[in-house]
């Protein structure tokens, strides 16, 4: 029989950026994926996170560099549209376990029928490869593709019932693109989805060694240039007209993520008083203090009361706070916080203030739990299970999560890629990947590009909404 | 003799590097590679040195700045890595695995960046999910939180980390630039003594601190080496 044409790599890779979604998070692994994004229209709207560290929507074939220095999981130079961002290694892995990524590519030796995978360095020596982020990216995407050969040169097929040799990732495959078929994941296992041009059904199926059965709704691959829906690009959409319309759809119960330190610096007064507005019960507050700028009165000007937690207590909204500072430094001068605990209205989960940073850092880098060694022998570890590691005591702390966070930055973009002033910092950075929607208040939103890719210090990736504090806003009452 | 923490050359940096430390080398793709440091601890006498290295997918071991330069020397004794080994590497690892010389230890990408990050910021160990159910949970405790598996990883501490900084001032901040970021700033934070390579140095003030990268409180020693 004289066999039908397979697909080159960059139809492959075509068919690939096909699913993509406008808008999307993509992660490429090393090898193959890397030829996805020059098969986008240039100015989509898809941002990648490359295994070196960058993220951002990516210019190919453009002679402008935005920026010199960046480069793809395979080393070859890259430029990005304006909006970029460059992460460390660390940072990387927090957005991938942190479920971050909407969708990783990977290339890969072998898939078996329930979506196990070796990855494609360890095709010719099992135990000596580099696996780079693929087993990271299998981990935290919420889909995986795996881009391969169909069959090895050999002739042996690399859709097996079960892989050869030791697993990179399990049950983690939902989408294999090959040089001659698509295939999916169903509950009963694969299904043959798609053919290459030329190639009917059962002659992929004789070159497929696992089981798969075809979808009744088998189609033809279309390996044609990208679909315009990745063209549409929607820069301001994370823009909202107030803190009201950025918190509409916070519900009764909610979890929230207010960040500041003590005194008025770093604080979201806008949203604050928006998440007063809105009226929302039963909430809990995760947060340093449980607002005591109102009663330190630092940097407050006289006559006038700051505006902090308080205004969620006294309209009770709230039924527990996690914080490291609820009370005010002064007995005589107590917190609403603390006047609403001794009503017995208000539960408090007390944790120090490095534990708290280190548990929201957790929440957002997809840690589930760590041993620190802060607290040991105190009430705080009381109930907490304590392990002595490499002769040292520690207690395991879990991570904390929200379903709300409300930060205040200093300048945005529109992709919502944010930059702090000064010790403003404080919380916001490791609370905003922490929290399903995050929030960021802000003095000023820029253009993609008018902030350093350099100097960003959370990514867009991490922030659903933003809103301009209003020029008339005083954040004292 | 060194003014502060800045040290005249690579070799003065690396004085007191001893047989069988733990070394933490940065660089990605090419980028961030602290090839000066690379180059003076390739002249030293100390062999049974355990290297972390995770350069991409990138013919990086072959060049003569290399670490390839450190496992053709003999002087390394184990490889800690995601990418110990490429198709087109030049066989320098492959070779000294093979052999026995070299022991390598594989950890994906992001979970050596977490080991490192726990033994920097002194944490004893991560629960994550990275690698459940495959060939690196194996031998590791694993524990259910919340629904998810996951697997118990230590710190990975170190005695030296190498790092390739753009810009570092005097006392030690440091900036890095483009994907030359990558490892560095957590193998700063994880290693007992910090050396940066840094093609510019500046007194205190010449960055913004609003872009500091790695806070001079984790880096010991720098090094001005310029861009040839």
């Amino acid at each position: 029989m004289l066999e039908a044409k397979r697909l080159d790599n960059n139809a492959q890779a075509r068919r690939v950026a096909r699913e993509l979604q406008p808008g999307a998070t993509v992660a490429l692994g090393s090898g193959l994926p890397s030829l996805v994004p020059q098969e986008l229209p240039p100015d989509t709207s898809v941002q990648f996170l490359t295994e070196s560290g960058m993220l951002g929507s990516l210019v190919l074939g453009v002679g402008s560099l935005v920026h010199s220095g960046f480069v793809d999981s395979n080393g070859s130079p890259i430029s990005f549209q304006p909006g970029a961002s460059v992460n460390s290694t660390v940072d990387l892995a927090a957005m991938l376990r942190g479920g971050q990524v909407d969708t990783a590519i990977i290339q890969v030796s072998q898939v078996s029928r329930v979506g196990d995978f070796t990855h494609w360095t360890s095709a010719e020596t099992p135990d000596l490869f580099g696996p780079g982020f693929s087993v990271d990216l299998a981990a935290g995407a919420k889909r995986v593709i795996a881009l391969m050969p169909h069959v090895n040169e050999d002739g042996s097929s690399n859709v097996v019932p079960e892989c050869s040799t030791p697993i990179d990732g399990a049950g983690c495959i939902d989408l294999i693109v090959t040089d001659i078929a698509v295939m999916g994941m169903s509950a009963s296992g694969l299904e043959l989805l798609e053919v290459a041009p030329g190639w009917r059904a059962d002659d992929v199926i004789a070159l497929t060694h696992a089981q798969v059965a075809i979808s009744p709704d088998l189609m033809e691959m279309n390996c044609d240039s990208s679909p315009l829906n990745a063209r549409v690009r929607k820069p301001s959409e994370k823009l909202f007209a107030s803190g009201l319309d950025a918190l509409s759809d916070l519900p009764n119960g909610a979890v929230v993520m207010i960040d500041g330190f003590a005194g008025p610096g770093g604080t979201p007064h806008y949203l604050l008083t928006s998440l007063r507005d809105h009226g929302a019960k039963n909430l809990t507050i995760i947060s340093n203090t449980a607002g005591i700028a109102r009663v330190v009165n630092f940097g407050t000007p006289l006559g006038k009361q700051a505006i902090d937690h308080t205004v969620l207590f006294d309209n009770q909204q709230v039924k527990k706070a996690i914080a490291s500072y609820p009370v005010s430094p002064s007995a005589s001068r107590p917190t609403a916080f603390e006047l609403a605990y001794r009503r017995g209205e208000v539960e408090l989960e007390l944790v120090p203030q490095g534990t708290l940073a280190e548990r929201l850092r957790a929440g957002g880098a997809g840690v589930a739990a760590f041993y620190t060694p802060t607290g040991v022998g105190t009430l705080i570890s009381e109930g907490k299970e304590t392990r002595v590691i490499d002769g040292k005591e520690y207690v395991l702390e879990e991570a904390l999560r929200a379903d709300f966070c409300i930060i205040r930055g200093h300048q945005a973009d529109t992709l919502g890629n944010v930059v702090y002033k000064g010790t403003s910092r404080n919380f916001n950075s490791v609370m905003a990947p922490a929290a399903a929607i995050t929030v960021v208040e802000v003095d000023e939103v820029v253009e993609p590009g008018q902030l350093d890719p350099e100097a960003i210090i959370t990514p867009g990736i991490h922030v659903n909404r933003i809103v301009i504090r209003p020029i008339d806003f005083s954040p004292y009452e | 003799m060194p003014r502060g923490k800045v040290y005249a050359t690579c070799d003065n940096a690396l004085v007191d590097i001893a047989d069988g430390d733990t070394v933490l080398i940065g660089g990605f793709a090419g980028f961030g590679v602290p090839r000066g440091l690379i180059a003076a601890l390739g002249q030293k006498l100390v062999r049974g040195l355990t290297c972390v290295y995770s350069p991409g997918s990138w013919p990086e071991y072959a060049k003569p700045s290399g670490i390839g330069q450190l496992v053709a020397n003999g002087q390394v004794e184990k490889l800690i890595s995601a990418w110990p080994f490429t198709q087109d590497n030049g066989g320098i690892v492959k070779n000294a695995w093979q052999s026995g010389d070299l022991e390598i230890e594989i950890v994906p990408q992001g979970t050596l960046a977490e080991r490192l990050r726990a033994a920097g910021a002194g944490l004893g160990g991560v629960f994550i999910p990275t690698g459940v159910g495959t060939r690196f949970a194996e031998g590791k405790e694993t524990r259910t939180f919340d629904q998810d598996e996951c697997i118990f990883e230590l710190p990975l501490k170190a005695d030296f980390a190498l790092v390739k900084a753009h810009t570092a001032d005097t006392l030690g901040n440091v900036i890095y630039r483009g994907s030359g970021r990558n490892l560095g700033p957590v193998m700063a934070m994880a290693a007992n003594v910090s050396i940066a390579e840094a093609a510019r140095l500046c007194e205190p003030g010449g960055i913004d601190p609003e872009t500091v990268i790695s806070s001079g409180i984790f880096v010991n020693r720098v090094v001005h080496v310029p861009k040839s």
